[in-house]
């Protein structure tokens, strides 16, 4: 079997049934809207210190909105067991974690689509290009890791404690190299071009090894 | 009284300790510019060290049973992760209290210093993780991935004074920055923290083996125990 016909047919699966239920992205985008909402009144954010607070406000939403997109993903073959149907045909189980990954990315960057105007609507600061791919750039990476620890967990009593205890250190790279790339990119000192070659170092890392790891982690 | 091996690895380790100690406080000479602070160095970089050591049992550890399902290997790692973790907070709480000292407080978010909180972070969630999951060959599968990943970080943590720029200061031993009393008690405390170090994590595999062995005496019993007859149509 085609491992790229696999992966786009269980992304597929996956989008589908979202589309379907229509459950996961207006609650993410609600969740979004109220995160920002939130950040508002704990910060008192004006004209002036926008571009100083916006970036973190982006990043600790886009975090816990992809959390709570990553805890689903196996969460629904885990009540309906059919994880094990899938894993008996002869796609190979790295095929199949890649196409749950692609449809997870892909929930993730819809809600990226609320947050990034949202957050420029609501504080005025700046929507660019730029800022758009250091989103999309930290998304490839977070998703891979996001979808092989919510595999990791998908069977553990308390994986709702246990993904983000597992997930978000290893996400800080990307907060940290995506977190001064949006910064640069909103006019405050520090290299964007260097920042983004670091979160694609990061991307490259993870993607290799969570697909190295894929196999372990599903091939039960 | 009877002292077995184990107990007679114990003593000379913290014996050896308190020969480092004795030589932190009355062989290594005062720091002119920071004083008597300074002696935290010898402790702080070597228990850093000897928890990198540790994670590096965590690494092969989970490689080796994620190749050939040897759950001593397993066990290996379960050591090397509780005592990496005992050793990253000796680090971190020592280096808290020599940079409340010398930059008058307790924390700066730089990258080495927030480098190895993630470290300590990751790792005390590797021990959760041991904990919640079902003991087990899908525990030690979690465990070994969970280690694997985790491990990305400690080149992280060990290169973050070259790749960034921080306040910690970079590496003082490659450099040839310290005089020669201060050097030979660093690598005299250095030897001994390892040494301590793997007689904790080889006393911590005897316990996780007495453990396991206990697991599976227990477990078959419970099992039979619990099973209901079947009723017969």
């Amino acid at each position: 079997m085609n491992p790229f016909l696999v992966a786009v047919a269980v992304a597929r699966k996956d989008l589908l049934s979202e589309w379907r239920t229509r459950e996961m992205v207006p609650a993410l985008a609600q969740f979004i809207v109220l995160a920002l909402l939130i950040g508002n009144f704990g910060f008192q954010i004006d004209s002036r210190n926008a571009p100083s607070i916006a970036p973190g406000i982006l990043w600790l939403t886009l975090v816990f909105a992809g959390l709570v997109a990553f805890g689903r993903t196996f969460g629904a073959e885990r009540e309906q067991a059919s994880l094990e149907a899938m894993l008996m045909t002869p796609a190979s189980p790295v095929a199949i974690f890649a196409g749950k990954a692609l449809a997870a990315s892909a929930l993730l960057v819809a809600c990226e689509a609320v947050l990034l105007p949202a957050l420029s609507l609501f504080f005025g600061t700046p929507f660019s290009g730029a800022i758009v791919f250091v989103v999309l750039l930290a998304t490839v990476g977070m998703a891979a890791l996001g979808c092989i620890f919510s595999a990791i967990v998908a069977r553990v009593r308390a994986r709702e404690l246990l993904l983000p205890l597992l997930t978000l250190p290893l996400w800080i790279p990307f907060i940290v190299a995506g977190g001064q790339a949006v910064q640069s990119a909103m006019g405050l000192p520090g290299s964007y071009d260097q920042a983004i070659g670091l979160l694609i170092d990061f991307d490259i890392l993870f993607v290799v090894l969570t697909s190295l790891a894929a196999r372990f982690v599903l091939d039960e | 009284m009877k002292v077995n091996r184990y107990e007679k690895a114990a003593a000379g380790a913290v014996a050896l300790m308190l020969v480092a100690f004795a030589a932190i406080f009355f062989y290594a000479p005062t720091d002119w510019l920071q004083g008597a602070v300074q002696r935290i160095f010898y402790l702080h970089v070597s228990s850093a060290i000897a928890a990198y050591g540790c994670f590096t049992v965590v690494l092969l550890g989970g490689l080796v049973f994620l190749r050939n399902e040897s759950y001593a290997a397993d066990r290996w790692a379960r050591a090397g992760a509780l005592v990496g973790v005992i050793f990253t907070t000796v680090t971190l709480v020592m280096g808290s209290l020599w940079a409340k000292k010398v930059w008058g407080q307790f924390w700066v978010w730089d990258a080495r210093l927030t480098s190895t909180l993630v470290l300590w972070i990751i790792y005390a969630g590797y021990l959760l993780v041991r904990r919640l999951a079902e003991p087990g060959r899908q525990a030690a599968r979690i465990g070994a991935l969970v280690g694997i990943f985790g491990f990305v970080d400690v080149p992280v943590v060990h290169f973050s004074v070259t790749w960034w720029v921080t306040q910690h200061p970079g590496p003082v031993i490659v450099n040839d920055a310290l005089p020669p009393e201060m050097l030979a008690t660093f690598l005299f405390t250095m030897f001994c923290t390892i040494v301590f170090a793997a007689v904790l994590v080889v006393i911590r595999y005897r316990i996780e083996t007495l453990r396991d062995a206990k697991q599976v005496l227990v477990e078959p019993a419970k099992v039979v125990s619990a099973r209901q007859p079947e009723p017969v149509p």
